[in-house]
């Protein structure tokens, strides 16, 4: 009894004291937030066939299906072509900025709506990788993604270099762009643009309100409580979004996994000859060709496709086997991104993988990007963890929370 | 209490109450990276620190704020965590535990429901999975499963065309699928115009209407349109109207095509095409002029 409540204190203390996996958070914050970027720049061509008012999808249509699903999509609020050129625009300039962490909570939310207003507005132009991006995008809202690599994380630094230098700097454009949102928000609602389905409109007030609260409590409130207990229940929030994310990557690959077990090609060994033979997907024929040349080779790469996804969830539970499937994993997307022309979907595949990446790794990975940008690595040869948000500063959570937040007393506010 | 006897861990003296840790979190246990001082300037060594102002064992019902000392001293040291929490702010921290534990099972286990195959569970509960899943969390990963594709399905398209002097021709097939094939040849990045476009809007056709071309319900009408604008958008780049006339009608097929198994297999299938052809359609007075897309 009492070592069973002693395991479930130590995981309560972890998944309320902490936001767990900033590294891991922070890759497929970046891995997300550059897929859809790289996506949107290489279609920007055909944005008006995809997702203009007057495309093959016309305005009309869409508005009726969306009328029937209840999605939620912002292009749909006017069929004008201003409108559509800027929601795109933006929906470039979200993904950047999300990629960036700059403000990451509130990017994350814009990132979101981005996403949702172009696919929901052209469900048909979708494929797989647009279907992971979707359902990232909104898990991510819930995450505090920008703790490490990110503008939040260095403003946060500097905050407090400043702080320890006695000065009290403000921060106006976190209120400002709270306050901008806010009003577009109450706008839409009493437009009533936010009809559809509840989820997401009430998803928007929350954070919306939520950042309200963060900045008041950390102003007004005379003791640290009510800030750290908004502080456990961001990172209660946060573990539970982390959760989510590894589960639904676990739920892809188990789904593409068992169904395969009862296909017959799958079961002859010779499934991995068909794709390469599609129209649609045979970007590079004499590649495909090479590869299901030999019946055995083709046999070996079924099988083992199969085994993998399969048994990936399983092996979550023993550290070193997972490393192993995971770079099997990432080594198959990026042969599909080429083999199979799905650039994108495999990105995001690669992304959603990366969350399972040991953390020594990413690390070590972050100290390689940092020495190829010519910046020196701090101490130790080890990018340091910035201390978890500290409730005060809140880099993670956008705009704002970024005020000074006086501590009672004077004392310095808690964790700075 | 057993959990002394191992005197490896002494921040465990709360489990015994079965509430987080009351003293200040030190952040090495929560953290995922044994980062030893993720709370940066935290000072001291958490097994000397003395109890926190705030502790529940300390202080179990004063409101922090009526504490004259916690407005005028600065704490010991930097407390987070709910250890840091009083015990009314615990309950609170509790609470919000308790829902997003509940919060992503509920959601876990519909979305499981809804990937996995149609079963006890699923068919009783559907209308309850269909309401959490849909709009925003319709998912399918059966990708390339239980099999993969095995026919080319190319789309074609002819058009009935008013030229210029009133008369009417009929122009031969366009193969816009082998179009789209070409297009993809050679491109690292294919554009979901080429590899999304016309598969899913034929797709979309098939699923929505009968086997005699008929359309089911509401979202057979939209395919229909959708279908027929792609073809006017084609059929436009391609000039197939010619100059000065318009299009007056479109008719459209599929051609089937089995992908023949590899070499070194002794399986024979018939690559025969086989044809699905639609009635024509006529064009609205919008669609004769063009402009989509």
């Amino acid at each position: 009894m009492n070592r069973l409540s002693l395991a479930l204190s130590r995981v309560i203390a972890r998944v309320t004291d902490s936001a767990l996996g900033p590294h891991q958070t922070a890759v497929i914050r970046i891995g997300f937030g550059l897929t859809w970027l790289l996506f949107l720049l290489r279609e920007f061509p055909h944005r008006q066939e995809l997702y203009g008012p007057d495309g093959p999808w016309e305005w009309d249509l869409a508005d009726q299906l969306v009328t029937t699903n209840d999605a939620f999509t912002v292009l749909l609020w006017s069929d004008s072509q201003i409108w559509f050129e800027a929601v795109y625009a933006l929906a470039v300039l979200w993904s950047l900025l999300l990629l960036l962490g700059w403000r990451t909570r509130t990017m994350s939310v814009l990132f979101m709506v981005g996403v949702l207003a172009l696919q929901n507005r052209s469900v048909f132009m979708g494929d797989g990788g647009d279907n992971v991006l979707h359902l990232m995008s909104i898990y991510l809202v819930f995450t505090r993604c920008g703790q490490v690599w990110s503008l939040d994380a260095r403003r946060a630094r500097r905050l407090k270099e400043a702080r320890a230098r006695g000065e009290r700097p403000r921060d106006r454009v976190g209120p400002a762009l709270w306050g901008v949102l806010g009003l577009l928000l109450i706008l839409a609602t009493l437009a009533g643009r936010t009809d559809s389905d509840w989820f997401i409109p009430a998803l928007l007030w929350t954070v919306w309100l939520g950042q309200a609260l963060w900045w008041l409590v950390g102003r007004r409130a005379r003791s640290g409580e009510p800030r750290i207990l908004l502080d456990v229940v961001a990172n209660i929030v946060h573990n539970g979004a982390l959760l989510v994310i590894m589960a639904e990557a676990c739920l892809i690959y188990a789904t593409a996994g068992w169904y395969k077990v009862q296909g017959s090609r799958w079961q002859d060994g010779t499934a991995v000859h068909y794709p390469l033979q599609l129209e649609y997907f045979s970007p590079w024929p004499a590649l495909g060709d090479l590869l299901s040349a030999s019946g055995t080779m083709v046999m070996l790469v079924t099988y083992a496709t199969v085994a993998v996804q399969v048994a990936f969830p399983f092996t979550l539970f023993n550290r070193r086997v997972k490393n192993v499937l995971l770079a099997f994993m990432i080594l198959e997307h990026a042969v599909i991104a080429v083999v199979l022309g799905l650039p994108f979907f495999s990105l995001a595949m690669i992304a959603a993988d990366a969350v399972f990446l040991p953390t020594s790794f990413l690390r070590r990975l972050g100290d390689l990007a940092a020495r190829a940008c010519g910046r020196p690595v701090p101490r130790g040869g080890r990018a340091r963890v910035p201390g978890p948000r500290s409730p005060a500063d809140a880099p993670a959570d956008g705009a704002p929370a970024k005020a000074p937040a006086p501590a009672p007393g004077g004392a310095p506010g808690p964790r700075t | 209490m057993d959990a002394y006897d191992k005197g490896s861990d002494a921040r465990q003296g709360g489990a015994g109450r079965g509430l987080p840790d009351p003293r200040p979190a030190t952040p090495a246990p929560a953290s995922p990276t044994g980062d030893p001082a993720p709370g940066g300037s935290a000072p001291g060594h958490p097994a000397d620190r003395p109890p926190p102002p705030y502790s529940p064992r300390e202080n179990p019902d004063s409101a922090p704020s009526a504490d004259p000392a916690s407005l005028t001293a600065p704490p010991a040291e930097p407390r987070s965590g709910v250890a840091a929490l009083s015990l009314r702010y615990q309950i609170g921290a509790a609470a919000a535990l308790a829902l997003v534990a509940v919060a992503v099972c509920v959601h876990l286990g519909m979305t499981f429901l809804h990937v996995a195959p149609s079963n006890t569970v699923s068919k009783q509960h559907r209308e309850t999975i269909e309401n959490w899943i849909y709009p925003e969390f319709e998912q399918n990963w059966k990708l390339f499963a239980p099999n993969p594709l095995q026919q080319n399905i190319a789309v074609q398209v002819r058009a009935e065309v008013l030229t210029a002097d009133g008369a009417s021709r009929t122009t031969g097939w366009y193969d816009l699928s082998a179009q789209d094939g070409r297009a993809i040849d050679g491109n690292p990045a294919p554009s979901h115009t080429q590899q999304n476009e016309l598969r899913r809007a034929w797709d979309f056709f098939v699923s929505t209407h009968d086997n005699d071309n008929r359309p089911v319900g509401h979202r057979g009408a939209l395919s229909e349109a959708y279908l027929r604008r792609i073809m006017v958008m084609r059929l436009d780049r391609a000039d197939a109207a010619g100059p000065g006339g318009t299009l007056a009608r479109v008719q459209v097929r599929s051609r089937t095509t089995n992908v023949p198994p590899p070499d070194w297999s002794d399986e024979k299938i018939s690559t025969t095409p086989v044809y699905r052809t639609l009635p024509w359609w006529s064009l609205p007075d919008d669609e004769t002029r063009g402009g989509i897309g």
